[in-house]
């Protein structure tokens, strides 16, 4: 468990820093140091059910590890992407399944916080690299515990020849400025507000690495879902 | 709407074996615990790769939970590899690797064996359920298909997956991979191609596209897989397993410039898969990339620490690389590779004691290293200790060509001569021994002038191609001035001197000269590659003199 170095590439060159690669080892060691967190985190929960299960502090401490978590894992996808090594090996997947395997990992934070949840998935079959997929949903339901009030809804149906994949909530919505249907670019990153859409640009990236022919996968972001707040939509070709 | 609902059969964790194999107490604990309150009851629990192993000896586990990072010793990978090498797993049991990678591919990147899933980290009690709920209920539906695999009666597995494929939409990807790669295993590969097109023309999916590549290679069609592997690595420049086979597709094109640097990527790319970083010093060892060839044969040795690849060769490869290396290599750093080798030639014979001649051929790579360092003291001495235990009569075709080499090396020339006509005589049916023969009965010098004549081998052709036949006579007679018993560098000296006298030259030198090049070669024996090019050009100046 201890991070073994030679695990992930280390290249020993004489040049200059490489300062992303610095970064990416750097990203990768506090990524796995989270890992040990969160199972620990997990562990303590298990065993005092009655006690930290209603804690507030508690549940923050976990909601936050899993954030760092996530955020950690998607910076090294984006290293990834400009490297040029990431790209999308589908496979064909049973939808319910993957949502319902994906989702369980978040049952005890979901019940910790008091956020009911439920899959209204159809029956189908769909095309898509499970690993990207996984970072993307990580990323959104992070962000719909965040801002729901009460509930979390995962959708996913078959739309004009698209796998439809969606994550609703019933919070404010998303502002007008955020909502879109296109590739974001690396450009409309805005780092002055303190809200990069970092997760946003990743889940972008990870729906336009999805192609079938010439058709690419994009995002969705509206707020005309069935529990009147927030609708993330990933559209996979 | 689905959500918790599980195909027919459902899980059944509790009445299954399971052993959970990490370096942490504290994760072994909590794996177990995870388990029982699933209501199993048989968890083993190990602490590392070895125990694991010895574990699997005893008894049968259904499921096999590994953390990748066990700390010192073996990894999860090396696990997964000897207990797949031994056949210590069946093909029905699982064994999930638990890693904190999310590039899995990038850090295993083996190209034999896979887990039969990946658990990412962090897990806690809820994933582990229904993800151990989706495998189980896949390993029972799948189960007598791959019970046939396990009892090797491929054609019955291949009609339960074609019986299954209608019935079991969930595990279709499954179904038609393995039924394809079953096909292919059978030697039918136009059954295996047809399932390629057929996904390929619903979709274009990076494991067909591989999968039909690999068919195109087994039908002999080098230049069509080529292309499509290409076009592959173009869209997955992560996609491993395609750098392999297209090196290999390379390889058979004789391209092997191309097939080295196409794993030079993919090592760089994942730089812990032992068997790539074997075919890369293999490949860089004929092209006489011997930088490249020592660094590859290091990392080869090194990787080999816990794994069941390991092998006597790869420190045999290593010592020699290093020799010669250390021979070429007079400005810096030769004798850290002098000494690297003595050192790595002790470590191998402490390694593999029971290794076929290993401290002959040892004691043989350690006196050209002397030698190469001018200490003829220590080198004869090596030498003579393991010339004492050859007799050529029985002497294996290894053992009888180190020997040779390092007579060469020595400069005792005709104990070589001798030795090696032996070896061909006895080993006559044997093309790659001869091969080796001929070779080193063509360059016996050491590393560095080896290349020089080629290299001067090669501006001779270039001359005698552009016409220049003076310079092309210069050129190939210094390149013999190395290596004096080259058939082919003597040949092409004799036909540049054939084109002068076409041309009308009036030295009367020329014939004189030929016949002494092709006398020199008399004995050649009629084994060699250049043995029909001799003939012709000896009765060609045979016609000549009777003009």
């Amino acid at each position: 468990m201890t991070e073994d170095k030679t695990s992930h590439p280390v290249f020993a060159d004489d040049n200059p820093i490489n300062f992303s690669m610095v970064l990416a080892s750097a990203v990768h060691d506090m990524k796995n140091s989270l890992g040990m967190l969160l199972h620990s985190l997990d562990g303590l929960r298990d065993e005092h059910q009655d006690t930290l299960s209603g804690s507030a502090r508690f549940n923050t401490l976990q909601y936050e590890a899993e954030r760092l978590h996530s955020d950690l894992v998607q910076l090294l996808g984006i290293y990834r992407l400009d490297e040029k090594t990431l790209s999308a090996h589908s496979e064909e997947h049973f939808v319910p399944d993957f949502l319902s395997q994906h989702l369980s990992r978040y049952r005890p934070l979901l019940e910790g916080h008091e956020v009911n949840y439920r899959i209204e998935a159809d029956d189908i079959q769909g095309f898509f690299d499970e690993d990207l997929l996984t970072g993307v949903l990580n990323n959104t339901i992070n962000n719909a515990i965040r801002y729901t009030k009460s509930q979390i809804l995962i959708t996913a149906s078959q739309r004009e020849q698209y796998l439809v994949i969606g994550v609703e909530d019933d919070g404010d919505g998303y502002p007008e400025q955020m909502r879109r249907a296109d590739t974001l670019s690396f450009k409309s990153l805005n780092f002055d507000t303190g809200s990069t859409s970092l997760g946003l640009f990743f889940a972008s990236s990870v729906a336009h690495l999805h192609q079938d022919g010439s058709r690419r996968g994009f995002i969705k972001l509206h707020n005309e879902g069935k529990l009147g707040g927030g609708v993330f939509e990933i559209w996979l070709p | 709407m689905t959500d918790t609902q599980l195909p027919a059969g459902g899980p059944e964790f509790h009445k299954l074996s399971y052993l959970i194999v990490d370096d942490f107490e504290n994760f072994r604990l909590s794996m177990r615990h995870m388990l029982r309150s699933f209501g199993v009851t048989k968890a083993e629990v190990v602490s590392n790769g070895t125990a694991a192993v010895q574990m699997c000896t005893y008894d049968q586990f259904d499921v096999v939970l590994c953390d990748y990072n066990l700390g010192e010793g073996k990894n999860g990978q090396h696990v997964l590899e000897e207990l797949r090498h031994k056949k210590l797993l069946k093909r029905t049991s699982l064994f999930l690797l638990v890693t904190a990678e999310t590039s899995k591919e990038m850090v295993m990147g083996a190209r034999e064996y896979q887990p039969d899933a990946y658990l990412t980290k962090p897990i806690n009690r809820a994933m582990l359920e229904k993800r151990l709920g989706a495998l189980i209920a896949q390993r029972n539906a799948l189960l007598p298909i791959n019970r046939e695999i396990d009892r090797e009666n491929l054609p019955e597995a291949a009609s339960l997956c074609l019986q299954a494929i209608p019935r079991q939409p969930r595990y279709k990807s499954w179904l038609l991979k393995t039924l394809a790669d079953l096909y292919f295993q059978m030697g039918d590969f136009s059954h295996a191609r047809k399932i390629y097109d057929d996904v390929l023309a619903q979709r274009d999916l990076s494991w067909a596209r591989l999968g039909r590549s690999r068919v195109l290679l087994a039908e002999q069609q080098l230049e069509e897989s080529v292309a499509e592997l290409r076009t592959l690595i173009e869209s997955h420049p992560d996609f491993l397993e395609a750098y392999d086979l297209l090196a290999d597709a390379l390889t058979r094109q004789g391209k092997l410039g191309q097939a080295q640097q196409t794993l030079e990527t993919a090592a760089e790319l994942s730089p812990n898969a032992l068997l790539r970083q074997r075919s890369l010093a293999t490949i860089a060892t004929t092209t006489q990339d011997i930088e490249r060839a020592t660094e590859a044969w290091r990392r080869t040795v090194q990787l080999g620490t816990h794994s069941i690849h390991d092998n006597v060769e790869h420190y045999l490869a290593l010592g020699r690389s290093l020799s010669d290396i250390s021979e070429v290599n007079i400005d810096e750093g030769w004798k850290d590779q002098a000494s690297e080798a003595l050192n790595l030639l002790a470590k191998m014979e402490k390694r593999f004691p029971e290794a076929p001649d290993v401290t002959a051929k040892s004691l043989l790579i350690q006196a050209r290293v002397h030698a190469g360092q001018g200490q003829m003291p220590a080198a004869n001495k090596a030498l003579a200790e393991a010339h004492a235990s050859v007799d050529a009569d029985s002497v294996s075709a290894q053992l009888g060509l180190e020997l040779a080499k390092t007579l060469f090396r020595m400069k005792r020339g005709p104990e070589a001569e001798k030795l090696l006509n032996k070896l061909a005589e006895r080993f006559s049916d044997d093309t790659e021994v001869l091969q080796n023969i001929e070779a080193l009965l063509d360059e016996p010098v050491g590393f560095k002038q080896k290349l020089q004549a080629r290299a001067l081998n090669r501006e001779g052709i270039k001359a005698f191609e552009s016409g220049d036949l003076e310079a092309a006579v210069k050129v190939f007679e210094k390149a013999l001035a190395i290596v004096p018993a080259h058939a082919a560098l003597n040949l092409n000296l004799v036909q540049v001197h054939m084109k002068q006298l076409a041309e009308g030259a009036r030295d009367p030198q020329l014939v004189a000269r030929s016949r002494r090049r092709l006398d020199a070669l008399a004995n050649l024996p009629e084994q060699h590659r250049q043995y029909r090019r001799y003939e012709t050009l000896r009765k060609k100046l045979d016609a000549m003199k009777n003009d």
